[in-house]
C-alpha cells in the first residue's frame, strides 16, 4: 500500500524543534542527598521552612517504591545521575525587560516560532518563560499588578510573599502524595507561582514556557496556582525541548486550589521530543497534576494536548469538594514510533451536586502505546453528583496499542455515572469520500484527526488552539493505516 | 501443624492420592497455593474485595474440607426444594463437594465420569483438567488451591456432531453441616456438537464454608454451548468461582451468570477466542443486598481475527451490599476484524451500597470495532411518576423498573424453565417484589 510509505516518511520526519541552545549553566553535579537538597535551598536563598518541608519529603521518598502498575515499559531511572539543578549564569545580571535577555534565548524562542516579544505584544500574553530551572523573563507584571493578580517564579514568590505560599504549599499535592510527587518535593527548582485575588477576572491570558535545555538536567517546576473567591484566571502551559540521546526525567507538580466561585482554566500542548524513530532517547514526562475546587460553585478546567516525550504519564485531576463546584477534563494525546502515554484523570467527588465531564481522544500511531486511565469517585456526601466520561481512541497502523483502563466507585445512590468508549481506525468510507473530492491523503487524513479532535481543540484558548492543531499535523501527516 | 503439612495431610486422603502422578500433581499444586497465599487487596485483581471476612468466618483453616461428606445426606425431598422447578434435564446433583450417586442420571452418547472416579481408576487420564497454568491472566491462589484439594467434579465429553436432547444440570448443595468444597468439571465439546449445561450452587444450612469451583471448557470446531450458572448459595457461606473457555473455528459460547447468594462471591471467567469465527456472549446479572460482597472478573482475548464478543452485566444493589465488576477485552497484535462490546450497568437502590465498576479495553491491533461503556444511577423519577399516575404504588412501580432492568439480562437467556425460575428468584430479593409475581 502506498500509505506505508506516508508512514515511513512520516516516522522519519525530524523534530522539527531539535536543537541545542549552548548557554553556560550553573550545574549542581549528579547525585541526589540531603547536602544536594540544601545546596538548592540555599542558592535559592530559601527560608528555612522550606528546607525542612524540602527534606521531609525527601526522606519520605526514600522509603518509596517506583511505581510499576502504568501500561509503559523503560528502563529504570538512575536518580542518583542526574542533577538537580541548573539555572543560565546570566540570571544574576537580572534581565530587567526583553533587551537585557540572553539573546541566545530568544533566539532559542525564535526557533520554535514563540517570538516573545511579538506574542507578548499582539496576542496580550504575559509569560514567564521558564528556561531550564530558573525564569528568566516576565512581562506584563505591571498590568497585572494593577489588577492585584500575583504572578511570578516560584522562587519570587517564595521571597515576596512567603505566607502565601506556606498557606496553599503542598495542600492539595502533599509531599507524601507520590513517588514521583515526593522527589519533585525535595528538589523543585522554579516553577510559577499565580494569585488571583477575591473577584478579579484576571485580565489576560497567562502563559509560560517550559523548556528543558542543560543535558541530563532533570527538570522538576512546582506550580501553584490560587483563584480566590469570585476570580477566574486562565493560564497556558507549553514545552518544547531540544534532541537530545539520553532520557530526561521530568517529575513536575502543578497544584491549583479554587475557592467559593472561582475559575481556574489550565491549558497544556506539550511536545517535549520524544526520541527518535527507534525509541531512542526522549523525555519522561511523570507530572502530578492536581485541582482543588474548595469553594462551593467553583470550577476547575484541565485542558491538555499531549503529542511529545518518550513516556507520558499524567493524570490531571480535580478534588471537587465545594458542593456544586464543577470540574473538567479534556485531552488529545498522540502516540508515535515508541512513545508510550498513560494518561488520565481523576474526579473525586466529595461535595453536593458536584459535576464533571471527561472527554478523553487518543490517536496511536506506529508503534505508540497509548492508555486512558482514570477514576471517577463518588463519596458517600456527593448527593445528585454527575459524571460523563467519553474516551475515543483512534489506531492508525498495526503495530500500535490503544487501552482503557475506567475506575468507577460510586458509593451513593442519587450520582449518576456515565463511560463511554470506542477504539476505531480512521475509516476507509471517510478517507476515500475526501479523495474522491480530490483532498489529498494527507490532508484528509489530518482532517479527520482534527475534526476526531475537535470536542478538546475547542476548549483551548485562541493561539494554542492553533498551535495544537499545527503540532498534531506535524506529528502525524500523512500516518494513514 | 504448619499449613504446609496440613495440606499435604489433606491431600493424602483426597481421591486418586494413592497414585503416585496424582499425588505428586496435588502436592505441587499445594506448594504454587503456599507460595501465593491468598490474594490481597495489594493485588489489582483483588483491590476491591477483601478476603478478611474468609478467613474470619472460617478460621486459619478455611481450605480444609471437614473430612468424609456423609453422602446422600440431602434426601430427594430436600433436592426438588432446591432444583429449579419444571426443568427437564440430565440432573447431577453433587453434596458438598462429591458426586451423588444416588440422585444424578446421565443421557446416553456422551461420556460423562465423575473425576473423584477417574482420579482413583485412570489417574494419568484424570490429571488433565487439573493442569494448573501460573502463568495465566487472573491466576491466583485459589486456582492452585483447587488443583491441589479437589475433590470431585465432572468431566464431560461430548462427541462430534452430537446435539443433547436436553440441558446438563448440575446442581451443588451445600449439604447440613455447610463444608468447604473444591470442585473442579471439564467440559468438551467435539466439532458441531452442541449442548446446554447449568450450573446451579445452592445450599440448605445456614453454616458457613466455601465453594471454591473451576470450570474447563473446550469448544470443538463449529461447537455451540450454552453456560447457565446460577450462584444462589446460603448468605453465610462463601464462593469463589472460576470459568475457563478455549474456543476454536466458528464455535459459540454463551454464558448466562447470575450471581445472587453468598456472603462473598467471585466469579472469574477468562474466554480465549483462538479460532476464526469464534462468537462469545457473556450476559450476567448480580443482585445483592444486606451486606453482600459480589465481584465479577471477566477477561476475553481475541487471539485471532474475526471474532465477536458482547458483554452485557447488570447490577442491582441495595442494603450495605457492594459490588465489583472488571471486564477486560484484549485484542492482540493480529486479531483484526475484531468486534467486541462490553457494556456494564448498575443501579444502586440504598445510600450505603457501593459499586465498582472497571471496563478495561487492550487493543494491539489497527482494524477493530471495539466499545465499551459503563454507567451507575438510579431510577428515573420521571418513570416512577409516571407509573403512579397509572396507579400503581410507590413501592410497586419502583419494584416494576427495578425488574426491568434487570429483565433484559434475563431475556437474553433461551431456556423458558431457567427464566422462569430467575424472574422468581430475582423478584423474592426486591424489597416486597412478591407482590408483582402476578403481573410479571
Amino acid at each position: 500500500m502506498a500509505t506505508d510509505k506516508h508512514v515511513e516518511h512520516l516516522v522519519s520526519s525530524e523534530y522539527k524543534a531539535g536543537f541545542v541552545t549552548d548557554i553556560d549553566a550553573d550545574t549542581v553535579p549528579p547525585g541526589l542527598n540531603e547536602d544536594v537538597i540544601r545546596v538548592i535551598s540555599a542558592k535559592k536563598h530559601e527560608p528555612d521552612w522550606l528546607l525542612e518541608w524540602r527534606l521531609n519529603a525527601y526522606r519520605h521518598w526514600l522509603t518509596m517504591t517506583e511505581p510499576t502498575w502504568a501500561h509503559v515499559k523503560f528502563k529504570p531511572i538512575d536518580y542518583q545521575a542526574i542533577s538537580y539543578y541548573s539555572a543560565p549564569k546570566s540570571k544574576d545580571d537580572g534581565p530587567q525587560s526583553l533587551d537585557e535577555v540572553d539573546p541566545k534565548l530568544l533566539e532559542t524562542y525564535e526557533k520554535l516560532g514563540i517570538p516573545l516579544h511579538e506574542r507578548a505584544a499582539l496576542a496580550g500574553v504575559a509569560v514567564d518563560a521558564v528556561f531550564d530551572s530558573v525564569s528568566v523573563a516576565t512581562t506584563f507584571k505591571a498590568k497585572l499588578g494593577e489588577a492585584g493578580v500575583i504572578f511570578c517564579s516560584f522562587s519570587e514568590a517564595v521571597h515576596n510573599h512567603p505566607d502565601l505560599v506556606r498557606q496553599y504549599l503542598g495542600t492539595v499535592v502533599p509531599h507524601t502524595d507520590n513517588f514521583f510527587a515526593s522527589l519533585n518535593s525535595a528538589v523543585f527548582t522554579d516553577g510559577s507561582f499565580v494569585l488571583v485575588p477575591k473577584g478579579v477576572k484576571c485580565p489576560m491570558e497567562l502563559s509560560t514556557y517550559f523548556r528543558i535545555n542543560a543535558l541530563n538536567t532533570g527538570q522538576f517546576e512546582r506550580t501553584l496556582i490560587v483563584a480566590e473567591e469570585g476570580a477566574s484566571v486562565s493560564y497556558l502551559e507549553g514545552c518544547t525541548a531540544p534532541m537530545r540521546d539520553e532520557n530526561q526525567l521530568h517529575a513536575a507538580v502543578v497544584e491549583l486550589v479554587a475557592l467559593d466561585d472561582a475559575k481556574i482554566k489550565y491549558s497544556t500542548v506539550q511536545n517535549w521530543y520524544p526520541g527518535d524513530e527507534n525509541g531512542v532517547g526522549g523525555i519522561y514526562n511523570f507530572v502530578t497534576k492536581r485541582g482543588e475546587c474548595r469553594g462551593v460553585n467553583s470550577k476547575i478546567s484541565w485542558t491538555q494536548v499531549e503529542t511529545g516525550s518518550a513516556i507520558t504519564w499524567k493524570y490531571p485531576g480535580c478534588v471537587l469538594l465545594g458542593d456544586n463546584s464543577v470540574g473538567e477534563f479534556y485531552s488529545v494525546a498522540l502516540t508515535n514510533n515508541y512513545q508510550q502515554a498513560d494518561t488520565g484523570t481523576k474526579m473525586i467527588h466529595l461535595g453536593r451536586n458536584t459535576k464533571s465531564t471527561i472527554v478523553s481522544k487518543g490517536i496511536s500511531a506506529g508503534h505508540g502505546q497509548q492508555s486512558y486511565r482514570g477514576l471517577v469517585k463518588v463519596g458517600k456526601g456527593a448527593h445528585g453528583s454527575r459524571n460523563y466520561t467519553r474516551c475515543d481512541s483512534l489506531l492508525i497502523g498495526d503495530k500500535c496499542g490503544a487501552h482503557t483502563f475506567p475506575y468507577m466507585e460510586v458509593t451513593n445512590p442519587t450520582a449518576v455515572v456515565e463511560h463511554e468508549a470506542t477504539t476505531s481506525k480512521i475509516g476507509e468510507d471517510q478517507l476515500f469520500y475526501c479523495r474522491q473530492r480530490g483532498i489529498p491523503e494527507e490532508d484528509a487524513v489530518s482532517m479527520i484527526v482534527n475534526g476526531f479532535c475537535k470536542d478538546v481543540f475547542q476548549e483551548l484558548p485562541m493561539e494554542f488552539a492553533v498551535e495544537a492543531g499545527k503540532l498534531l499535523s506535524v506529528s502525524l501527516e500523512g500516518a494513514v493505516g | 501443624m504448619g499449613q504446609g503439612t496440613r495440606l499435604n495431610a489433606a491431600i493424602s486422603s483426597l481421591p486418586g492420592s494413592r497414585h503416585d502422578v496424582v499425588r505428586t500433581h496435588r502436592q505441587r499444586a499445594a506448594r504454587a497455593f503456599a507460595a501465593r497465599g491468598l490474594p490481597t487487596r495489594r493485588d489489582e485483581d483483588w483491590k476491591y474485595t477483601d478476603l478478611s471476612r474468609l478467613t474470619a468466618a472460617l478460621g486459619d483453616n478455611w481450605w480444609e474440607s471437614s473430612g468424609q461428606p456423609e453422602i446422600s445426606a440431602v434426601d430427594a425431598g430436600v433436592i426438588e426444594g432446591q432444583a429449579i422447578p419444571d426443568l427437564d434435564a440430565y440432573r447431577i446433583v453433587f453434596t458438598d463437594g462429591r458426586f451423588d450417586h444416588g440422585e444424578s442420571e446421565f443421557p446416553e452418547g456422551v461420556t460423562i465420569r465423575p473425576l473423584a472416579d477417574l482420579l482413583e481408576s485412570e489417574p494419568e487420564q484424570a490429571l488433565e483438567p487439573l493442569e494448573l497454568d501460573e502463568a495465566a491472566p487472573l491466576y491466583n491462589g485459589f486456582v492452585a488451591l483447587n488443583a491441589a484439594m479437589a475433590t470431585d467434579g465432572l468431566c464431560v465429553c461430548i462427541k462430534d456432531g452430537v446435539t443433547l436432547d436436553k440441558p446438563l444440570y448440575i446442581l451443588h448443595l451445600a449439604g447440613p453441616s455447610g463444608q468447604v468444597a473444591h470442585i473442579r468439571h471439564a467440559i468438551s465439546l467435539g466439532s458441531n456438537a452442541e449442548v446446554a449445561v447449568i450450573e446451579h450452587f445452592s445450599g440448605i444450612s445456614d453454616g458457613t464454608g466455601l465453594t471454591n469451583t473451576m470450570t474447563n471448557i473446550r469448544l470443538g470446531q463449529g461447537a455451540r454451548l450454552s453456560h447457565y450458572r446460577l450462584q444462589q448459595e446460603p448468605e453465610s457461606r462463601f464462593h469463589i468461582g472460576r470459568v475457563e473457555v478455549e474456543q476454536a473455528r466458528d464455535s459459540y459460547y454463551a454464558s448466562h451468570s447470575i450471581a445472587l447468594g453468598a456472603a462473598l462471591s467471585r466469579t472469574d471467567i477468562r474466554v480465549n477466542l483462538n479460532g476464526e469465527g469464534a462468537e462469545c456472549l457473556l450476559n450476567g446479572l448480580y443482585v445483592t443486598g444486606g451486606r453482600q460482597h459480589a465481584d465479577h472478573h471477566t477477561r476475553i482475548d481475541h487471539a485471532v481475527p474475526n471474532c465477536t464478543s458482547r458483554e452485557i452485566y447488570k447490577g442491582i444493589l441495595d442494603g450495605r451490599s457492594r459490588a465489583v465488576f472488571n471486564g477486560k477485552v484484549v485484542v492482540h497484535k493480529n486479531a483484526q476484524l475484531t468486534d467486541a462490546q462490553q457494556s456494564n450497568g448498575n443501579l444502586l437502590l440504598s445510600a450505603r451500597a457501593e459499586i465498582d465498576t472497571k471496563p478495561e479495553l487492550e487493543i494491539y491491533a489497527d482494524d477493530v470495532k471495539c466499545a465499551h461503556g459503563a454507567t451507575i444511577g438510579q431510577l428515573d423519577e420521571d418513570q416512577v411518576f409516571y407509573l403512579r399516575t397509572r396507579g400503581l404504588s410507590e413501592a410497586d412501580a419502583r419494584n416494576v423498573l427495578t425488574f426491568a432492568f434487570a429483565g433484559d439480562v434475563l431475556a437474553r437467556m433461551p431456556h423458558i424453565a431457567v427464566r422462569k425460575f430467575l424472574e422468581r428468584v430475582v423478584l423474592g430479593k426486591l424489597p416486597q417484589g412478591a407482590v408483582l409475581e402476578d403481573i410479571v
